[in-house]
């Protein structure tokens, strides 16, 4: 009986204790890098590195190097995963608020909203401060067209 | 025909483990890891949900991320950063024990998993239970007094969401481990029949991937 063993390629144990201490390296200079100031690009390094990181574990632990059907399920998925963080993000970073539209009162505390602070329905600009050059139309005018 | 087919390929002894719709163990065997890499992506997509409404929330409210994450122990995440990647290597030395049919090492591996994945929750319980002392919250159970910058009660929802979920994936992996520990003693697994060791082992690695993630993105905000 073919075993899965002989059929397909296996990583030994001297390996996997190489990638091991590699991960807590990488787990080390993480730390490390949070350390110091690299203004925006901690987020970048700290997620490079878990990346390096994630992928010494697929490609090794999981054998994703040496089983590229699934490598390419998994990969498949993460496209996914990417696709819907990529438009989430054209979505936030090109709007002003994420203030429903329909919404007629100044309200506290909103996501996206300058915390702590009454903010304006539709525009998302805290009372107080000064308002866009255009002024925003009354927040009932175009919430009234839905109903 | 099909028990023809597989008596030529895999000898007159066919194995107590294969089902009757698989002619033969390889066959079984990556059926069952395609199965599981499914399950996994589904997973991946679970989490990055949470993963994608972290990064709106820290980019909108970046000053109330940045002080309430001063409220976790570092070394505490990087103590159970190193432990959960002992575990992986402990797991994987498992199925590759029972690869080279030795009986015993699955064993010792696999109880030293389970022990790893233990420790993992003993050292989150720990720092859970520090944080309810001092009602670092989700939402609107957030009670900490003192704050000099608002709205972390929002770092603290996606902390708990985050961390929580993949706590009960470590729980989840423990009784699967467990499971696999029960067959083992029983002498299931070797060479010739260690699907459900690998497969177990892929589920906790992308366990532990996901805290590759989650420790930078919850402990490391600078």
């Amino acid at each position: 009986m073919a075993s899965y063993a002989e059929t397909h390629a296996v990583t030994g144990p001297k390996t996997y204790f190489v990638i091991l201490m590699l991960l807590i390296a990488l787990t080390v200079v993480t730390v490390a890098a949070a350390g110091i100031n690299f203004g925006e690009w901690n987020v970048v390094i700290a997620l490079l590195i878990a990346s390096a990181k994630g992928s010494l574990v697929a490609l090794f632990f999981m054998h994703l190097r040496h089983d590229k059907f699934n490598a390419v399920i998994f990969v498949t998925g993460l496209g996914f995963l990417a696709l819907f963080l990529i438009f989430t993000l054209f979505d936030v970073n090109t709007r002003k608020t994420v203030l429903p539209g329909n919404l007629k009162a100044p309200i506290l505390e909103f996501p996206g909203a300058p915390l702590n602070k009454p903010v304006q329905p539709s525009t998302g600009t805290a009372l107080g401060e000064a308002l866009p050059a255009t002024p925003a139309p009354p927040a009932a005018a175009p919430a009234a067209e839905h109903k | 025909m099909g028990t023809q087919v597989s008596n030529a390929a895999a000898g007159p002894e066919r194995s107590p483990f294969l089902q009757s719709h698989f002619t033969e163990m390889v066959q079984q065997f990556d059926a069952a890891k395609i199965g599981m890499w499914l399950f996994l992506v589904t997973e991946v997509l679970l989490f990055g949900g949470l993963f994608v409404g972290y990064g709106i929330m820290h980019a909108s409210h970046p000053e109330a991320f940045k002080a309430a994450h001063h409220h976790l122990d570092r070394t505490m995440g990087a103590l159970n950063t190193i432990v959960l990647l002992v575990s992986s290597f402990t797991m994987v030395m498992a199925v590759w024990s029972a690869s080279v049919n030795k009986k015993k090492l699955v064993v010792l591996f696999l109880v030293l998993t389970i022990l790893l994945a233990g420790a993992f929750l003993v050292v989150k319980y720990f720092e859970y239970s520090h944080k309810f002392h001092d009602g670092l919250l989700p939402g609107k159970f957030y009670t900490h007094q003192g704050d000099t910058v608002p709205g972390q009660f929002l770092f603290f929802s996606f902390y708990f969401m985050m961390t929580g979920l993949h706590g009960i994936h470590v729980l989840a992996g423990m009784i699967a481990l467990t499971w696999l520990l029960r067959r083992a003693l029983r002498g299931d697994f070797g060479a010739g029949y260690y699907g459900p060791v690998d497969l177990v082992g892929l589920y906790w690695h992308l366990v532990d991937m996901i805290w590759i993630y989650l420790f930078p993105l919850m402990y490391l905000i600078s």
